[in-house]
């Protein structure tokens, strides 16, 4: 066993994948098909077809002694009371100190395993519990398993009461009697266990009925929902439930599309804070990018209007006229008649340029009272001042 | 002028808008107003307060949220959205029986269900008339999530594993759901 420790190992981390392969086996055994042999024909390993596996008993000694194992044995216990039972019986009947000394040594034996043992089946039903919930992907076998967990948990809890019944009250002679020092040790220590054991069990109870309930609840909601969906799918809800009603009361914000609360911005904040302004200058140019509209393309002009055409207008420089006055000696109304323009002028052409010539220009001359007359027309002396 | 607790705002800002506040959310920010509402007579209090402005403060198991008596909203709204809920809850419980508070998972892991689970896959058809005009079914799943998130029913737990969390008021539609009740002739007729 020593020399296969390897290969047992192996074995037994693959205990719950069921299928180790003959040929793996015989790596680990460096090809020795004597040494696998071996452990077959000692009943260690059992194999079956292809595959290997250790025998059940190996593995229930190896589960308990590594604390692993997941099926919770309450017939131990059991045994172990009545065994506790037959002893004190023999112990309480025989004579020969000896050997009742031996029978007191079975009791304190049996009595040591009972504390152990139910504590280990505590712990191992409240992590077997926690899995199952955790683990089990099936909601019915889920259940299932839950409530057996839940009829362990009441054996357990019976087989505590037995023993806290034989030790405190059942075998009161044989307590009294035996008088060893190291037998009250054990039984206090395992009376601490069981109360232990006790606390745990109701916590574990209570732990069952929360799952359990749990899983009612969603197997409730999923039965619903399916039930649900199937006439949402039928288009028959509104008529077959009582949906309408139902959301009638209900007045939950969720319901309602998210509100947008629209407040106006403080003009006073606008104005004077320094984020408001970067906000502005963001939006402003959203606002432009998007003003960014295809105009619309006017029709082609026509060639001809394209074509140059000129018109002159004849304008009579003022300023010029003015200018050369100033420099002159003459009255103002003499020099524009002798005025060279550039083009020819008439009289009352010469006339009007006279008259805006004053009302223009009337600060720089000197307007006298005098008149002279001609061809009709009365006109005041002017001249340069 | 009563007393109340300095986050009164942010827990206003939130449930005002219709969103939930749940206590197993992964923000730490909204546990903490969980647990301002929920810290002694802050319950109360914050009732009163929001209660003058119409809105009525309700507890939920795990859960803050809001309702209002005079609502706009109309019955039509509310069956649609219901119905909504319906096919989107069917789906996820679909994907898994335990799709409720406190389940996390990844739009990847639903997506690679679809392959093996052609039920999951019809009913992820069912759901795109949610999408928007979407189709692949990525885009879909992330849709309906983004839908479920704005209510704040589930959440973005990991953004780098883009893990999802079920959030305690996923419980409200459960309990929604749990509320209808079918009528017992009609009852019969559906099949296992």
């Amino acid at each position: 066993m020593v020399r296969e420790h390897k290969l047992l190992t192996e074995m037994f981390e693959k205990r719950k994948t069921l299928s180790y392969k003959y040929d793996f086996a015989l790596e680990l055994v460096e090809y020795n098909e004597d040494r696998l042999h071996f452990l077959i024909n000692y009943s260690v390993i059992r194999q079956n077809g292809n595959f290997l596996e250790i025998d059940d008993q190996f593995l229930q000694f190896f589960e308990q002694v590594l604390e692993v194992n997941e099926e919770i044995n309450v017939g131990s216990i059991n045994n172990n009371i009545q065994q506790v039972k037959e002893n004190i019986l023999y112990y309480l009947k025989e004579n020969n100190e000896n050997r009742r000394y031996e029978y007191l040594r079975k009791v304190k034996n049996a009595l040591r395993k009972i504390g152990n043992v139910t504590l280990r089946n505590v712990v191992d039903l409240k992590r077997n519990i926690n899995n199952t919930f955790k683990n089990e992907p099936n909601y019915s076998v889920k259940k299932a398993k839950l409530e057996n967990h839940d009829r362990k948990r009441s054996d357990i809890n019976i087989l505590i009461e037995q023993t806290y019944k034989l030790i405190s009250e059942e075998e009161q002679t044989f307590f009294k009697t035996a008088q060893d020092e190291e037998l009250n040790r054990i039984i206090t220590y395992l009376k601490l266990q069981l109360n232990e054991c006790r606390h745990n069990l109701i916590e574990i109870q209570k732990q069952i009925i929360e799952f359990l309930n749990q899983i009612k609840y969603q197997s409730g909601v999923i039965e619903k929902i399916r039930q649900l969906k199937y006439l949402r799918d039928q288009f028959t809800i509104r008529a077959a439930t009582d949906i309408d009603a139902i959301l009638q009361q209900q007045d939950v914000l969720v319901f309602e599309t998210n509100p947008t609360y629209p407040l106006k911005l403080s003009l006073d904040h606008l104005q004077s804070d320094a984020d408001a302004f970067n906000s502005i200058d963001k939006v402003s140019k959203k606002i432009r990018s998007a003003a960014k509209v295809k105009l619309p393309l006017a029709g082609t002009i026509n060639s001809q209007y394209l074509e140059p055409a000129e018109i002159e207008e004849f304008q009579i420089n003022l300023e010029e006229v003015r200018n050369s006055f100033l420099a002159s000696g003459n009255n103002l109304f003499d020099f524009i008649q002798g005025y060279h323009f550039d083009k020819h002028l008439s009289f009352e052409e010469k006339v009007t340029v006279y008259c805006q010539m004053i009302s223009l220009y009337g600060s720089y001359f000197n307007l006298t009272e005098q008149y002279h007359q001609q061809m009709e027309v009365e006109y005041a002396m002017v001249y340069p001042q | 002028m009563i007393e109340v607790p300095k986050q009164t705002a942010a827990i206003f800002e939130i449930l005002s808008k219709g969103q939930f506040i749940s206590s197993n959310s992964s923000d730490e920010a909204i546990r903490k107003y969980y647990s301002v509402i929920e810290d002694g007579e802050n319950f109360d209090l914050l009732f009163n307060y929001f209660n003058a402005i119409n809105f009525q403060l309700e507890r939920g198991d795990e859960f803050y949220y809001f309702s209002r008596k005079e609502t706009k909203i109309d019955l039509e709204r509310k069956i649609e959205q219901a119905l909504k809920w319906i096919d989107i809850i069917d789906f996820f419980k679909t994907f898994d029986n335990s799709f409720g508070s406190g389940f996390r998972f990844t739009p990847s892991e639903v997506l690679v269900r679809l392959n093996v689970d052609a039920e999951l896959k019809s009913k992820l058809e069912g759901l795109k008339r949610y999408s928007g005009g979407k189709d692949k079914f990525l885009d879909i799943i992330e849709k309906i999530l983004e839908d479920l998130r704005k209510d704040r029913f589930v959440e973005l737990e990991n953004e780098i594993s883009n893990q999802f969390k079920v959030l305690a008021s996923f419980k409200y539609l459960e309990q929604l759901i749990m509320t209808i009740n079918i009528s017992a002739e009609i009852k019969d007729e559906i099949p296992e």
